[in-house]
């Protein structure tokens, strides 16, 4: 990203390397490069993740606030998507320095996000029409090593599927007000359904043909991304697997990064490749997220966050 | 009529401590490749993160030739307090604490080594919890080293507030959230232990110049404890060796 | 150097705020037993035994007790007791009861402070071993069930480290918590009922007198006399929805089937009646009540009930011939009327009453009756009735089950013979929760040496004013002297200072001498007896500006022109020697005597010279010149049996103090309510509102006289124009009752009003503050230290600028103050009635006011008043007039009429003193000698007391005693 230069030469190489399935530091085309992956870091934010992906760094923090639904849509919640590209990552991020590029992700993710297949806003309903929980996804890209949206989807899933809502019970007063209880119990919690959950895949056009997670390098040698959102599978996401109903994966969003053009053969492809792709990204992930949470509840969880 | 008791008739804090200790400080060198260096510290459950980079070329309008300029940013996650942030930085709060920390950091500089040089150095806040400034200026003091940027001293910061046991002043060491948000003095102090100067001192509210004295002296005790812990996990770092961190494929 | 475990726990507060906290987990609590072989104690804290001997007859080996939450809070009667000692109280329990009940706990403290009880308090939530943490699904109070096992546990085998089998001290669980100690059991603690354990401790008479006998209200369904009460979920739902109402619950003094709650929504309070109705709530209590539909509501009955002296056993008498169930149809007098559905809020307290033995010999239960008779009778057990009978005791309320008839209570302490001045005295200062007990160790702890005097570099921190001519004036047998004063000429103007006990230089903010004295509030003075503020030694020595004695002061110090206008004003600490501690009559004589010429008389000529402007200025301004009839009982020094009553002389030199005591309280409060916009401590003087005139100016007009209330400077001066030569009384008559009118005033602190609310009505001045009696009033010791702060003489603490802690401290303050002068007042009838035992008198009496059934009456020699009550088949009441018209005899305000005095003794918990009509002769009505003994029954007696409430409800509509015949 930032102030890489690579002769001709080298992309040349990385070029050929693509064409034949076979990159540069050995993965496939639809390899994706190891992940680091922890929930529950942020104490106090009600679902939290921290994925690394290569050299780069994200945090995730979901908060969550009492609001009035939208009277077009009394019964479900909101959600909002806020990236941050600190500083840390980049200098050049300083000041409101990252802020198009944080509004590029968040952008995405809303739209990803923004269907009820997607994503179940009427689990965030309290009470119909009064009130309703409003979901604060925060993202704070702390390092940046190529891939961020893909990257960023998988933390906020995961964070999702680590956030816990209070059990409430609204009930309506007289002259409309909306009146609640709290339980006093801390483990009175439920959790979000998330298993349906977009992941964004970026695939980068190098020469004739795709990769997910492009390196820096490799994004450094295209002139042209195609973002996919594709919802997930809650099968991955539950522990009875056979109860649970087999959704099928489809696609929520497409964007397109980049000054190039595509032809329309080649983005049929890319389609089914970034869904493919997506599909055992989200069993990887959904796989990762169950054996956590059994190591949760088996004895009390010792978080590493950055001391690992 | 005495207010919120912070000290216990055992003599403890609410959360267990006694009045001079520290709260559980852990912290990690290089957790970031990017960086020139970078530091992680925790502070009870104030978590702070920071990252160094530079020396490099100093932007023309900022450039000196009397030393390095060392460019400060404080920033704080939305999600790091208890009610959420609607914006990390650009506000007062924060342009105040860059100002705070650059206060501080320059003074355990060497500036004079780097003429018409930069520095910049960007703590994120990732858990606010009381003494984000402290946390702050120890990480990055540890960013700093990892760096390999000449310090004169380590730059320790840490808070102290009032409290009594009985009729008896008890200061309190390193302030945490609940003790600060039940009203009081709190003195936070910046300094080079080794070398016995205060780099920065802040006060809030009043407090009465009789217990000035004892209230500053404790929390210079505490820098100096935190310094001795910030030695040893530099130089548990450098007996390491810079490790990368293990990867595990999911 | 310590362990740093880090464990989170998390509460939920509010909106959706998740809150951690860090909770640090240590190893070096010491667990405080002699008999410890691992803790490195150091010597003073080791406060269990090593031998702690078994009292109790069901272990025979030493023990210790650790105590569960509900002990603490149901027993503490029983805690406070001598016979238990070594007792762990852990930290979870000191939670658990500070949260629940402060004044429990504050007892809690208490007994852990005294040493000789061998409590020791541990910090079990703290300890890395007896920590736990809350389960998934666990409830608060079994997770805190589970640490108090956990620290029992840890303790037991804790003291079997390094320590011979058997030769160590074991530990015993106390708890009434039936599934705790079936818990406790099975995890191989030992634990016990407190009921168990007292009833076997041996060589403590009395001991199982004080057991509460607590059992869960709404368990005993079994002849259940009284429907169930709400849950507490039930009632907040049902006041959610708007089915029931909250309030505080009023029993009727009258009549003891009836009471009203004040609901909000509803102009007329909501009428209670009967035993379903009231459904055992008690005077006080916060109550969730049930509206009846309007077609039930009903009229307050107008008889005077009280509740058989029998114990009639468990059964609910038919009440519809008790009650008054007529219903009238559209009456005014109609009130909304419900029933009580649940209790919200306890509000008992100890009561202080007479023991009714049961009539059978050998029983152990009896009835008990308490001094208010808002208060139902209760039911307690004792041995010791024979002995109690006689004395007047204290009784604690402990439940109210469905299948009594009676609430149950326990035995606290004996307060002393019927009729015996200290038992009377103890009465009334426990009825008006007036902290009265002996300082605590703790408190004494905080005082200097007896033989303190002053370190000669707190003299160089102060002014030194030791070669000035100060002297005090004060009433005669004054011991605390908070004020002393000095005048002298300075070139051609004044120096006048008013020096003040420096009593915050010995009461230090925060330590136990400070919290308790704020707790006091004030000094409390009965006829007879002082309770002091603050310990005597500094009450009435090192803090008491005594004659020819160094003392510390805070001084105030003017400049003044001949005028009295002040020139400038200084406030510092000082050093002063009072040249004389005078008596105001010896110090008029001192001024009067023109031949004496000494420094102390010109000084005082001085002061009296100024005070004079001081005061035509301040009643130019606007200030009223307010009396209320005040007496002064002469004691015998002996017996302390009152002698003679007779109504304070006011002289020159009264006045003289009170116009450099005022002068100082202004410059101060302006001073510090400078410094202080959010938290000083003012006090306001509100302007009465003009109905509270309605009355006394109708009855000022009969006499011929139109007075302008519209303000403080009109209102004065209408008053001194209202005069009848003839009638020199009629004037200080006239400023009695505007008294009446005025409102109370209060301290408040400065955040919580504006500037304009600041006012005081009573002394015409924009601000004003006590900071004059420091000794006496702890507003004034906050006062000190806010003005001290403020001059950088003394340190200020978080607690003086804390805006919300001050209102708090007010409330507090003004709820004392009050408290105070009910006592006093109290005080004062008491020794009224021990006056007139044995004698009846025939007095001149003035009508204060004309009320339906009887008039208002007061006797100017003794500065007594009392109803005189008048038959209404004699008399008839013109509410339009407010006058009594018997033929042709007219009955109105200020009228003079004579009237006889005598006691009626026939209740000896209700003492009071009767007033008959002696002139204007009525035939049938006023006393005559033969005749006395057949008028008598006409008469019905009512304590005299000046209380406005307790009038109030005199005007009340009664029948008669005849009626009930």
């Amino acid at each position: 990203m930032a102030g890489l230069l690579l002769s001709p030469t080298e992309k040349i190489y990385i070029l050929h390397g693509v064409q034949d399935d076979y990159r540069s530091d050995g993965r496939t085309n639809i390899d994706y490069r190891p992940m680091e992956l922890e929930t529950d870091v942020v104490s106090h934010a009600s679902g939290s993740a921290r994925l690394r992906l290569a050299n780069t760094d994200i945090l995730v923090g979901v908060k969550t606030e009492i609001d009035v639904p939208k009277p077009d849509n009394p019964g479900l919640g909101k959600i909002d998507f806020f990236v941050d590209c600190s500083a840390n990552a980049t200098p050049e991020f300083e000041g409101r320095g990252g802020e198009q590029l944080a509004n590029n992700i968040s952008n995405m993710l809303q739209r990803a996000y923004n269907s009820s297949q997607a994503f179940d806003l009427k689990q965030l309903c309290i009470l119909e029409g009064k009130q309703c929980w409003k979901l604060y996804v925060d993202i704070l890209i702390l390092e940046c090593g190529g891939n961020l949206c893909d990257a960023v989807s998988l933390a906020v899933k995961a964070a999702l599927f680590n956030t816990r809502i209070p059990f409430v019970k609204a009930a309506l007063m007289d002259g409309g007000s909306v009146d609640f209880q709290l339980s006093d119990d801390p483990y009175d919690c439920k959790l979000l359904e998330a298993g349906t959950a977009p992941l964004l895949v970026t695939l980068c056009k190098i020469g004739d043909k795709c990769v997910v997670d492009p390196s820096a390098e490799e994004e450094s040698c295209s002139v042209i991304s195609l973002i996919v959102g594709i919802t997930g599978n809650p099968k991955y996401y539950s522990k009875d697997a056979i109860e649970t109903p087999n959704f099928k994966c489809k696609c929520s969003t497409i964007g397109m990064n980049g000054p190039g053009s595509v032809a329309p053969e080649t983005f049929k492809n890319a389609i089914n490749q970034g869904i493919i792709a997506a599909n055992s990204l989200d069993e990887a992930l959904g796989r990762a997220l169950l054996r956590e949470r059994q190591e949760c509840n088996n004895f009390k969880k010792n978080s590493y966050g950055f001391l690992k | 009529m005495p207010g919120p008791d912070l000290l216990s008739s055992q003599g403890l804090r609410l959360d267990g401590r006694r009045p001079n200790e520290l709260r559980r400080i852990r912290c990690k060198l290089g957790v970031f490749t990017q960086p020139d260096g970078s530091a992680y510290l925790e502070q009870g459950n104030t978590k702070v993160l920071a990252a160094v980079y530079g020396p490099h070329q100093a932007s023309k309008s900022k450039s000196s030739v009397e030393g390095v300029v060392v460019n400060c940013q404080y920033s704080m996650a939305t999600f790091s307090t208890g009610e959420r942030k609607n914006r990390p930085r650009g506000d007062r709060k924060s342009q105040e604490m860059s100002l705070h920390l650059r206060q501080a950091l320059t003074a355990a500089i060497k500036t004079e080594l780097y003429p018409r040089s930069q520095i910049d150095i960007y703590i994120e806040v990732l858990q606010a919890d009381g003494g984000a400034y402290c946390a702050s200026v120890n990480a990055a003091t540890l960013a700093l080293v990892d760096a390999g940027v000449p310090l004169r001293a380590y730059a320790c910061a840490c808070s102290a507030s009032m409290a009594w046991r009985g009729a008896e002043p008890a200061p309190l060491l390193d302030v945490g959230h609940v003790e600060e948000a039940a009203g009081g003095v709190v003195l936070t102090v910046a300094s080079l232990p080794s070398t016995g100067n205060i780099a920065l001192l802040e006060l809030s509210h009043r407090l009465h110049s009789d217990y000035f004295e004892i209230v500053l002296s404790r929390a210079m005790q505490g820098c100096r404890d935190i310094e001795i812990i910030l030695d040893r996990a530099v130089r548990e770092h450098l007996a390491e060796g810079w490790t990368k961190q293990d990867i595990v494929t999911i | 150097m310590w362990t740093t475990k880090t464990f989170l726990t998390k509460t939920k507060r509010g909106n959706v705020l998740k809150i951690v906290r860090e909770h640090y987990l240590r190893d070096d609590l010491l667990c405080g037993s002699a008999a410890c072989n691992v803790c490195p104690h150091k010597d003073d804290e080791l406060v269990l035994d090593a031998n702690p001997e078994s009292i109790c007859g069901l272990f025979d080996y030493n023990h210790y007790l650790v105590l569960d939450t509900n002990v603490v809070l149901h027993q503490i009667d029983v805690l406070e007791e001598d016979a238990l000692k070594n007792v762990i109280i852990l930290q979870t329990v000191l939670e658990e009861v500070k949260h629940q009940n402060t004044a429990i706990f504050q007892r809690l403290l208490e007994i852990i402070g005294n040493k000789k009880r061998n409590f020791y308090s541990f910090v079990n939530e703290h300890h890395k071993d007896t920590y736990v943490e809350r389960k998934p699904g666990e409830k608060q109070n079994d997770r805190n069930d589970r640490a108090i096992r956990k620290a029992a546990s840890w303790y037991a085998s804790h003291l079997s480290i390094k320590n011979m089998a058997e030769r160590f001290p074991q530990i015993v669980l106390l708890s009434d918590d039936e599934n705790n100690r079936k818990l406790a059991q099975e995890e191989g603690i030992v634990a016990c009922s407190v009921k168990d354990y007292i009833e076997n401790v041996n060589g403590y008479a009395g001991l199982t007198d004080k057991l509460s006998k607590n059992v869960i209200p709404e368990s005993c369904s079994k002849d259940a006399l009284y429907p169930a009460h709400l849950t507490p979920t039930q009632i907040h739902a049902g006041i959610r929805n708007g089915k029931l109402h909250q309030g505080t619950f009023h029993a009727s003094r009258d009549n003891f089937l009836e009471g009203n709650v004040t609901v909000t929504g509803y102009e007329k309070s909501i009428l209670l009646q009967g035993h379903i109705g009231i459904n055992r709530a008690i005077d006080g209590d916060i109550v969730a009540i049930e509206i009846f539909p309007q077609e039930e509501w009903r009229q307050p009955s107008d008889i005077v009930l009280e509740d058989k002296a029998e114990d009639p056993g468990d059964f609910l008498e038919e009440e519809s011939q008790l009650l008054n169930t007529k219903k009238t149809v559209a009456n005014d007098d109609i009130c909304p009327t419900g029933k009580v559905v649940g209790i919200i809020r306890r509000k008992w307290r100890q009561y202080c009453g007479i023991l009714m033995p049961s009539k059978f010999p050998g029983a152990t239960r009896h009835l008990f009756t308490p001094a208010e008779k808002r208060i139902p009778r209760v039911r307690i057990e004792t041995r010791q009735s024979d002995i109690l009978a006689s004395q007047r005791i204290l009784v604690a309320l402990d439940s109210w089950p469905r299948n009594s008839r009676y609430p149950l209570g326990h035995f606290v302490r004996s307060l002393g013979p019927i009729g015996d001045k200290n038992a009377e005295n103890e009465v009334i200062l426990l009825e008006h929760d007036v902290p009265h007990a002996r300082f605590s160790e703790a408190v004494l702890a905080c005082l200097p040496p007896d033989d303190w005097t002053i370190p000669e570099e707190e003299i160089k921190k102060r002014v030194d004013l030791r070669s000035i001519c100060v002297c005090s004036v004060d009433p005669p047998g004054c011991t605390d002297i908070d004020d002393a004063l000095h005048a002298r000429r300075v070139g051609d103007r004044y120096e006048v200072g008013v020096h003040i006990a420096d009593v915050t230089h010995f009461v230090r903010p925060h330590s136990a001498l400070d919290r308790e004295a704020a707790a006091r509030a004030t000094t409390v003075y009965l006829v007879d007896k002082r309770i002091d503020m603050v310990p005597d030694l500094l009450s009435s020595n090192l803090c008491s500006l005594r004659g020819g004695e160094e003392r510390l002061a805070f001084s105030c110090v003017w400049e003044m022109d001949e005028n009295a206008n002040v020139l400038s004003t200084k406030f510092h600490k000082s050093v002063i020697k009072s040249r004389a501690a005078m008596t105001y009559e010896e110090a008029q004589i001192a001024i009067d005597t023109t031949s004496r010429n000494d420094e102390v008389a010109t000084s005082l000529r001085t002061l009296n010279a100024l005070a004079k402007k001081l005061k035509q200025r301040r009643l130019d301004n606007g200030a009223l010149l307010l009396a209320s009839p005040e007496i002064r009982f002469q004691v015998d020094s002996e017996t302390h049996e009152p002698l003679e009553v007779q109504a304070k002389r006011i002289l020159d030199t009264n006045s003289m103090v009170e116009e450099f005591m005022l002068l100082a309280n202004v410059s101060v409060a302006e001073r510090v309510a400078a410094d202080y916009p959010q938290s000083a401590l003012l006090r306001r003087h509100p302007a009465p509102p003009p109905a509270n005139f309605h009355t006394f100016l109708k009855a000022a007009r009969r006499q011929g006289f139109e007075l302008d209330v519209s303000t403080n400077k009109s209102f004065s001066k209408s008053l001194n124009e209202a005069v009848i030569p003839e009638r020199p009384f009629f004037n200080t008559l006239l400023r009695i009752m505007a008294t009446r009118c005025m409102q109370q005033a209060v301290y408040f602190s400065s955040g919580s009003k504006t500037q304009e609310e600041y006012y005081h009505y009573g002394l015409a001045c924009p601000i004003y503050t006590h900071f004059t009696s420091p000794i006496r009033r702890y507003a004034d010791v906050v006062v000190h230290r806010l003005l001290a702060g403020a001059l950088g003489a003394d340190a200020t603490h978080a607690a003086l600028l804390d805006a919300r802690a001050a209102q708090a401290l007010c409330d507090n303050l003004n709820y004392r103050h009050r408290q105070a002068q009910l006592a006093g007042r109290a005080s004062v009838a008491l020794n009224t009635h021990i006056l007139f035992k044995n004698r009846e008198e025939i007095e001149s009496a003035v009508v204060l006011a004309v009320k339906r059934n009887a008039l208002q009456v007061l006797i100017p020699k003794y500065g007594l008043e009392g109803p005189l009550y008048l038959p209404s088949d004699k008399f008839l009441y013109n509410e339009e007039e407010n006058i009594q018209i018997c033929n042709d005899i007219i009955l109105k305000t200020f009228d003079e009429l004579t009237v006889r005095l005598t006691l009626d003794s026939t209740n000896l918990q209700h003492r009071k003193l009767v007033f008959q009509l002696v002139t204007p002769f009525i035939p049938g009505v006023s006393y005559e000698k033969e005749k006395a003994d057949d008028d008598k029954m006409d008469v019905e007696i009512v304590e005299p007391k000046t209380n406005v409430k307790k009038r109030k409800e005199v005007s009340e509509p009664k029948k008669k005693k005849k009626s009930k015949k």
